[in-house]
């Protein structure tokens, strides 16, 4: 179990994290991107659409528990995670889109996870459920930071620029501290948990990123944008989640329900690398078809 | 005298002049222009000069007080510690930052020559200016000092002074932007030659300034108009770089010229002005650089504006009144959503040189700015200002606009006669801001300084008010069975259909009429070949519709976006020799 230090302490890097998160956009770009809201509205629909119901889905063919299944679904509802405009941009596709959609599901989190995770979760044993009320609220608390680093952006450019990096860096940080910080409690569940848990939380990111990428495909995105929601949708915020089961939770259960959030930030890291990578080289061979096809005869 | 030449005595642009144009303006009062640069660092002391604005929007400013002091400090480094002679070539080779006018101003301010050297250069070609232009002094930024391997010895180069983008931002900033340019971008490499650091120059001459009580006055005050400023170097009209030796009078009266241009919209120290060309080049060196300063403007320098994204957060975050920039630039501008949705609010007017401006951009651009762009004309020459359109009368689109205050103009036929109003003839030029010639290149400047008249190897024709408009350049001209084609006129037309981004024409030989006209576009939209010549069918003459179209990615320009039809000549010729 965290120590409240340590509670603290992911609370206060969760906040720099939405704050930078907010700094990498202008309420201006904000308006621009939503003359166009085609391509956010299905990275939108595949976010809180298809995670969710992949998550259950995972859940119940595996035959998780109800502890485990209550932190998959959790980990499915939560929005983009900003790891995401960092593998947006090694991977040659659409940084804007990636920050837009991430600053969008973010936004409208303080509605869909409560909704989502009450559908899905609203039966389960009292003790095991993640009260709405909790998620809603302190969603509601990490949009202020969101907001005044978009304000900054607008005000002090530097500072804005500066916090931008901060959040990205801090962003995959803060896996490493997690791990850290739950090893010395989880270590020993990690040897009792079998192969189905390892399978649903690797299973969640990489059937998000097959699922997102058909569903954009088959809503007329192209390629490259269609890799963008790809991404987007398989990654989550794997930190914000760990912070919603650390504040509802304590002692053992908490210990349990930690792990999926924390398996999956540290496997997430590791797939979306891979899918970058892939990602990368279909993004140039298209760039080239792309630049092939222009030249035509005189 | 003949009819035609009292035409051109009688100037009959001068009645389109506004009052204000008529006023002189504060630039005539000074011999020289460290004493103007020290006059507008006192009068505008604790105001903002000079703004880099990266893509990111991470910046770092200077007031005015602040770049005397500095220009001053680098002023007292180079004479005293550098033991370099008055007249001495300094280069400078570097994009848009802070580090340009505390350099420049400082090579002023010590009585030496300023020669400009396009960052972009490739090694050779940086050997070749440092040769010719003798320059003992090189000032670089950091990006490119790895082209100095193994060359500066066969340079007449003694001391290499670095500096980086990045300077004077704020203390948590700039080593951000430092390391990321280093180890993320890996853009700046580590300096094959001996080399000191801006600041450290910086920080001796401060120190020999207290130690020794050093007036850096007493190095300026003697300078008198006709003393050289600057060597600036041009491809010119007949296409060997040659250095184009302006005089601090050359360049005064240039920015008094400029200032008559704008002044009807140009309030003193209150407009920001956005520098996204190259300070390097002529245009931005005289209008953003110098007269803007004079007239104690707030310029934000942009080191790259390419991608064109580059300048947004320049645009969104400072209330710009004046852009400068050429057809490519605004044209690119226009190609934005986020330009187009919230063009700058405090926008007055936007000038375009360099190049000839598209009607169809200038059009664009005052329906969705509000305030209009035009077109200026001028040539490294002459300092480069010589005709503008006055910005108190309604625009007349594709015309360059009447000559600047005390500038005479011609146009001649090739025996050099003058053509009667509305024919076309070679505009040529004479006024106070003609350079004196090209530097150590007799021939070269004999031929295009003829009787104090600068050839401009432009074809203009000129309407009953004076009015100008460029038909084309002379080597441009296409001749198609014998009709001159100008490729402007073919370019002005294709790029006025929507699906079209950017467009350039040029001549190509052909077996059945000498030349023929091709096209190559850039487009925005769907179009195809056979739809851009039905276009140019209702608009032109049939032997001026382009024969070959060719559709590309980018067009080749030089560093200020000027498109280079003759690397499209070069690489058609190439692609098409005979095996």
């Amino acid at each position: 179990m965290l120590s409240p230090t340590q509670e603290a302490l992911l609370a206060i890097m969760m906040v720099i994290i939405m704050f930078g998160m907010g700094s990498s956009l202008t309420f201006k770009d904000f308006r621009i991107a939503m003359r166009h809201p085609q391509a956010i509205m299905i990275g939108f629909a595949s976010q809180y659409l298809f995670m969710p119901l992949i998550a259950f889905t995972l859940a119940t063919v595996l035959g998780l528990n109800t502890v485990q299944t209550v932190g998959l679904v959790l980990m499915g509802c939560v929005p983009g995670g900003t790891t995401s405009n960092i593998f947006a941009y090694f991977s040659r596709s659409l940084l804007s889109l990636s920050i837009m959609m991430t600053v969008c599901s973010t936004l409208a989190a303080v509605l869909m996870v409560p909704v989502i995770l009450d559908f899905y979760t609203g039966d389960v044993d009292a003790q095991f459920r993640v009260p709405p009320g909790n998620v809603a609220s302190l969603l509601f608390v990490l949009l202020i930071p969101t907001l005044i680093g978009m304000w900054l952006r607008r005000f002090n450019a530097n500072a804005g620029a500066v916090s931008e990096l901060l959040g990205g860096v801090l962003g995959l940080l803060v896996i490493i501290y997690l791990l850290v910080t739950w090893l010395p409690g989880g270590a020993p569940l990690l040897r009792e948990t079998g192969w189905e848990t390892y399978a649903a939380v690797i299973g969640l990111g990489l059937c998000g990123f097959v699922i997102g990428y058909w569903f954009a495909r088959a809503t007329g995105l192209n390629r490259v944008k269609a890799r963008t929601v790809s991404l987007e949708t398989g990654i989550q915020n794997g930190p914000l989640a760990v912070l919603i089961v650390v504040i509802t939770f304590s002692g053992q259960l908490q210990v349990e329900m930690m792990a999926i959030p924390v398996l999956y930030s540290v496997f997430i890291v590791i797939t979306s690398s891979f899918v970058t990578l892939y990602y990368r080289r279909r993004n140039r061979h298209d760039e080239l078809l792309r630049d092939q096809a222009k030249i035509e005869p005189a | 005298m003949s009819s035609a030449h009292a035409v051109y005595a009688e100037r009959p642009w001068s009645s389109q002049y506004h009052d204000a144009q008529q006023q002189s303006p504060r630039s005539t009062e000074f011999d020289n222009l460290p004493a103007l640069l020290v006059d507008s660092a006192d009068h505008f002391s604790d105001q903002k000069a000079f703004t880099t604005c990266t893509a990111n929007g991470m910046n770092g400013r200077m007031t005015f007080a602040q770049v005397d002091e500095a220009s001053d400090a680098f002023a007292i480094y180079l004479r005293e510690e550098l033991g370099v002679a008055p007249g001495t070539r300094v280069a400078i080779q570097m994009p848009n930052c802070l580090s340009y006018p505390v350099a420049a101003f400082g090579v002023l301010k010590a009585g030496c020559v300023l020669v400009n050297v396009n960052p972009l250069y490739t090694a050779p070609e940086m050997e070749k200016q440092f040769i010719d232009s003798g320059a003992e002094v090189l000032v670089i930024i950091d990006m490119f000092t790895d082209k100095l391997a193994g060359m500066l010895s066969r340079t007449p180069i003694r001391h290499v002074i670095t500096t980086t983008i990045s300077l004077y931002f704020p203390p948590v900033v700039r080593p951000i932007v430092y390391y990321i340019q280093k180890y993320w971008s890996r853009m700046i490499p580590d300096c094959p030659v001996e080399a000191i650091f801006l600041l450290d120059a910086l920080e001796s001459g401060r120190r020999l300034r207290q130690a020794v009580g050093i007036d850096p006055r007493d190095y300026w005050k003697d300078l008198g108009r006709s003393d050289l400023a600057l060597l600036q170097y041009t491809g010119g009209t007949t296409g060997v770089a040659k250095g184009a030796m302006l005089s601090h009078g050359n360049l005064l009266a240039n920015i008094g010229q400029i200032d008559c241009m704008g002044r009807s919209h140009i309030e003193d120290g209150r407009e920001c002005v956005l520098t996204a060309l190259p300070v390097y080049h002529v245009f931005a060196f005289s209008v953003n650089l110098l007269s803007f300063y004079m007239s104690g403007a707030h310029n934000i320098l942009v080191p790259s504006p390419r991608p064109i994204q580059n300048l947004q957060r320049a645009i969104q975050n400072y209330p710009i009144t004046w852009i400068t920039g050429v057809n490519t630039l605004f044209n690119a501008l226009l190609n934005e959503e986020w330009f187009t949705v919230y063009p700058p609010k405090h926008l007055k007017a936007s000038i375009a040189g360099g190049t000839a401006l598209h009607r169809s951009v200038a059009e664009r651009w005052r329906r969705i700015t509000g305030t209009p762009l035009v077109e200026g004309y001028g040539l490294t020459e002459s300092s480069p200002v010589v005709t503008f359109n006055p910005l108190t009368t309604e625009p007349r689109p594709g015309s360059i606009g009447i000559p600047v205050p005390d500038t005479e103009i011609m146009l001649v036929n090739p025996d050099g006669e003058p053509v009667a109003p509305g024919e076309p003839g070679e505009l040529i030029v004479r006024g106070p801001q003609v350079m004196a010639g090209y530097w150590e290149k007799p021939e070269e400047t004999a031929k295009t300084l003829r009787d104090g008249w600068l050839y401009t190897g432009d074809i203009a024709v000129m309407d009953a008010d004076g009015y100008l408009s460029i038909v084309d350049r002379k080597k441009d001209m296409i001749l198609v069975s014998g009709f001159n084609v100008y490729p402007n006129e073919i370019e002005d037309c294709i790029s006025r259909l929507d699906a079209v981004q950017e467009v350039a024409v040029i001549g190509v030989p052909d077996d059945d009429t000498g030349e023929a006209v091709r096209a190559f576009v850039v487009k925005r939209g769907e179009i195809t070949a056979d739809e851009i010549r039905q276009h140019c069918q209702q608009a032109l003459a049939r032997y001026k519709v382009p024969k070959q179209i060719e559709f590309r990615d980018e067009l080749p320009t030089t560093p200020i976006g000027k498109v280079l039809r003759k690397d499209l000549r070069a690489e058609y010729l190439n692609r098409n020799a005979p095996q």
